[in-house]
């Protein structure tokens, strides 16, 4: 059975995210009343109790209203990492290079980062790093890309002791406050993209940090394995299930079977992460999709083949209903991102 | 309590006590008499005045400007208040405190010319004080919090005013600045004193600036001054005498001294402003 863990269940330890986005709250004058309106935590924050993922995203939606300013998302991610969950923090400030970081932060993000689920994947000369929703906040979802890829850029820079080249794609407009992606992030940004993802030239993975030490790593790695296990998000649970189950039509029956629910409180469950089955399988296939046009250079009769379709006009039509667009003018698009990243990997490498 | 709600009880009490006044010293005149176009302009005048003074004094923070302007609108409350009671109740035109009361209106008037009076004066030393931080219009959103400059919004409403103004005649520069290892000082000293090092910085800027220049916060770290009139080389030469006042700067954090430098980069004032940021931040990352 998988293990998995829903939103309205207390499973972060308010002494960690919740406690330093509070902390930075009130250093900009805010009120815990109004910081902490509508999470139901009304005796405040009890730094040794737990919170449910819902409580802390209402928490965040709190302090980016009230707040009021572009830079909140920025400034919260800047706080989010290593952050303070013993040895799983641990084992990200002692990785040695940038490839053993990002693993560790896939490897515990239910601890690390349990809103936004990071996935690692790298194919020839491109590392990519795409952020998948663990709960579900469709409300705070821009903002909590923008928290999550600054938390990794800064971790980054002040660990590998400079600035990496990192590109970014976006799956939203441009906003109006590009200034704080210039500043925090880097000036290479793509908006209306179809993943929020990080990308940056694989060279750069393995490079060894000034810091590093092989031993401390291996010691912090082991420490942070013996740990006991925090479940993912519902949500970043059933995303991995889907990704591995893609090519056997899944259902919601079966799914539910595999998540040790009934299919009507599986169906409840997802409702109240603001989505539906249906929605998150055309999600996955969407990936699927793209990463077989970018990467295997597959045309569409093969990835209709791929993903059980009957043949490559049925895929057209559903491909148009996930994305809105048919595939010719996305695998242009992201021939022309690729060609973006790939003209960059040339002078500066 | 807050104060807005101790301002509007201690407002009510006085109308109160006023009217208890009226109607424990003379004798109700019949409804059937009453002047209600008179009752209706002097109570409207005086319930008015009495929600200036409110937003006056909640708006406002205490000093001697914010209680001339408060207590003249009192004053005049009052007064319009006494009037309009007059109208319901009689008193004996011989009572002197009747008078008295009456007169507050034109005191009331001239407490407010005095009070108005200190506030240009108010305003012109503000203004000064806000000149290198905002030019040619005021608008009282884009400010940022911490270093109370112009945001990023400011500077390219202000960019492309300057583009159709000199329409490619005269020259105008930009330079942006970042603060070297920033990230380092909040990971290390904390944010709160990475905001004292831009509050420092900008202190910095601003007292190297021309009167005409125009500085802002561009996002985090990042500062931009928008410098009219000057050619790229000029610019870069400012730049340059900006950077070696900032590093000359020492900056102490309870933890010791913190060094703090900066790096530049320049561009010509002109095009799109979103395409000339774009450029400019692209060439900040390569330095």
């Amino acid at each position: 059975m998988i293990a998995w863990q829903a939103a309205g269940d207390p499973s972060i330890q308010a002494r960690q995210q919740p406690a330093l986005a509070l902390e930075y709250g009130r250093s900009r004058d805010a009120r815990d009343a109004d910081l902490l309106r509508d999470t139901g935590l009304v005796a405040g924050l009890d730094p040794d109790g737990l919170v449910s993922p819902a409580q802390y995203q209402q928490q965040l939606a709190n302090t980016l209203r009230i707040l009021d300013s572009s830079d909140t998302s920025f400034m919260l991610g800047q706080l989010l990492l290593p952050g303070h969950d013993g040895a799983a923090s641990h084992a990200l400030v002692q990785a040695p290079n940038l490839r053993t970081l990002l693993q560790t932060l896939c490897r515990f993000h239910a601890r690390l980062t349990p809103l936004l689920r990071p996935r690692f994947e790298t194919w020839g000369d491109v590392a990519l790093l795409y952020w998948v929703d663990a709960y579900g906040a469709p409300g705070i979802r821009p903002a909590l890309v923008e928290m999550h890829m600054t938390a990794v850029v800064a971790l980054c820079r002040w660990l590998g002791g400079e600035r990496l080249p990192w590109r970014f794609c976006f799956n939203r407009g441009a906003p109006r406050h590009v200034e704080q992606h210039h500043v925090h992030l880097g000036a290479e940004l793509r908006f209306g993209c179809q993943l929020d993802a990080m990308l940056l030239p694989a060279a750069w993975l393995d490079r060894p940090w000034p810091r590093a030490s092989e031993m401390a790593a291996r010691l912090a790695q082991q420490a942070a394995e013996q740990e006991e296990e925090r479940a993912p998000g519902m949500l970043a649970a059933l995303y991995d299930y889907l990704l591995d189950h893609v090519r056997m039509a899944p259902t919601l029956e079966r799914t539910a079977a595999d998540f040790g629910v009934s299919p009507a409180t599986f169906k409840r469950q997802l409702l109240r992460h603001h989505t539906h089955f249906q929605g998150e399988l055309d999600g996955v296939r969407t990936h699927v999709a793209l990463w077989l046009f970018q990467v295997e250079r597959a045309d569409n009769e093969e990835v209709a083949r791929y993903l059980g379709f009957h043949d490559a006009a049925n895929f057209r039509r559903s491909f148009k209903r996930w994305t809105g667009l048919t595939p010719g003018p996305i695998r242009a698009a992201l021939d022309g991102e690729l060609g973006w990243f790939t003209g960059a990997l040339e002078p500066g490498m | 309590m807050s104060n807005v709600i101790r301002h509007t009880l201690l407002i009510g009490a006085l109308l109160g006590a006023f009217a208890f006044l009226f109607v424990g010293a003379g004798t109700t005149i019949p409804m059937a008499e009453w002047d209600w176009v008179d009752i209706a302009s002097e109570g409207g005048t005086s319930l008015l005045a009495a929600l200036w003074c409110l937003i006056v004094l909640s708006s406002r923070p205490d000093g001697l400007v914010t209680r001339l302007l408060a207590g003249g609108l009192a004053c005049i409350m009052l007064g319009s208040w006494a009037d309009c009671l007059d109208e319901v109740v009689d008193i004996d035109k011989a009572a002197l405190w009747d008078n008295a009361l009456e007169s507050l209106l034109p005191l009331g008037m001239l407490i407010l010319t005095v009070g108005m009076y200190y506030w240009r004066l108010e305003q012109a030393t503000l203004s000064d004080h806000m000149r290198k931080r905002e030019r040619l219009f005021r608008n009282h959103r884009p400010f940022d919090r911490i270093t109370q400059l112009a945001d990023a919004a400011y500077l390219r409403e202000q960019l492309r005013l300057e583009s159709r103004r000199t329409e490619g005649e005269s020259a105008s520069a930009l330079v942006l600045f970042d603060i070297d290892e920033f990230h380092r000082i909040n990971r290390e000293h904390g944010q709160a004193e990475g905001d004292r090092v831009l509050q420092a910085v900008a202190h910095m800027l601003l007292l190297n600036l021309r009167n005409d220049d125009l500085l802002c916060r561009y996002a985090g770290d990042r500062f931009a001054v928008l410098m009219p009139g000057l050619t790229e080389l000029e610019a870069r030469d400012a730049a340059q005498h900006l950077c070696r006042m900032v590093s000359s700067m020492r900056h102490h954090a309870p933890k010791g001294r913190v060094r703090i430098s900066l790096r530049h980069g320049c561009a010509p004032a002109q095009g799109a402003p979103d395409a000339l940021l774009a450029t400019l931040c692209r060439q900040m990352d390569a330095v």
